[in-house]
């Protein structure tokens, strides 16, 4: 499981409201889709997915003031299927 | 000595509001894939005002049908802020930037869209432009002249910065500024007996940006 998390925005900016998630829990997505968008004073920041996969949970609602490293949602990675290997064990 | 960073300008002239963001957007992935280099884009907009997700309905302080007499329209947009008007007679800046890892600071990149214009008036109009604490945006005296909001994707930026050269004050009493109190909004022109034409401002914008940001514009 990925936890994503809000990450360093910059000097003096300790908090960001969540403003919009542009997916929802279940949702697959692809590594770097923008994920959700945080609002500062006067800056929207867009969370990318670290990998690809489904999200699983997401903790941070919109409306939510949350503060730099606390943790937004949860992705189940994506596991690349490797049929050969699989196939071999089966054998 | 390091050569200095490309920036591409790109002068839109009159455009919609809605037209020059859908461009943005493009440019924008453009830039993070590295198919382009970073890029100025410079225009001004149509009558029009444009709130932010989280900006409050209640700040447009006239109904939508008034708006539509005069005719101004409405944009709903991803930037930081709340809501702000856009028209004839103002220079919109986009910056298309790419925050590169010594530079990741959203405060230091406000702040530096502040210092662009405050040095573009101090320097070339003796303007005594100031940033206040604990706002963004720049004043001359009691008087916001400059405002500010952006949008970060992968650490490129757009949305931007717009300064009133000589804007129809009267369109921003349709609204609450920035969703502040009692602003008192100014254009350039106010400030001077001769007129201030928008070409000069623009060209001293864009020597500013190369001073602050240290890019080569082509």
């Amino acid at each position: 499981m990925i936890k994503i998390y809000l990450p360093e925005l910059g000097e003096n900016i300790t908090k960001a409201t969540v403003s919009y998630w542009y997916f929802e829990e279940g949702m697959s997505v692809v590594e770097g889709n923008d994920l959700v968008e945080m609002t500062t004073d006067k800056a929207t920041f867009n969370v990318p997915a670290p990998c690809s996969g489904a999200i699983v949970e997401i903790m941070a609602h919109e409306g939510d003031v949350v503060e730099v490293g606390t943790v937004l949602a949860t992705i189940e990675e994506e596991t690349v299927e490797n049929g050969s290997e699989e196939g071999e064990q089966e054998v | 000595m390091y050569p200095q960073p490309e920036c591409h300008v790109v002068d839109l002239g009159m455009i919609e509001y809605q037209k020059s963001f859908d461009l943005q957007k493009k440019i924008v992935k453009k830039v993070i894939d590295g198919e382009v280099s970073d890029t100025l884009i410079t225009c001004q907009h149509p009558h029009v005002i444009t709130l932010s997700r989280m900006a409050k309905k209640e700040n447009i302080l006239v109904s939508q049908e008034e708006l539509k007499k005069l005719g101004v329209g409405i944009c709903w947009t991803d930037r930081g802020g709340d809501v702000t008007y856009h028209g004839p007679g103002q220079i919109v800046l986009y910056p298309i930037f790419d925050l590169k890892e010594d530079k990741k600071d959203l405060h230091i990149f406000l702040r530096n869209l502040e210092e662009v214009v405050i040095q573009a008036l101090r320097n070339n109009f003796g303007l005594n432009a100031y940033r206040k604490g604990g706002l963004t945006g720049v004043w001359v005296g009691p008087y916001k002249v400059a405002s500010i909001g952006i949008g970060v994707s992968h650490w490129v930026t757009y949305h931007g910065l717009s300064l009133n050269v000589r804007t129809d004050k009267k369109f921003y009493n349709l609204i609450k500024p920035c969703g502040l109190p009692n602003v008192k909004i100014a254009s350039i022109n106010d400030f001077f007996d001769d007129d201030v034409s928008l070409e000069i401002v623009r060209a001293m914008l864009l020597k500013s940006i190369q001073d602050v940001f240290g890019y080569h514009l082509s």
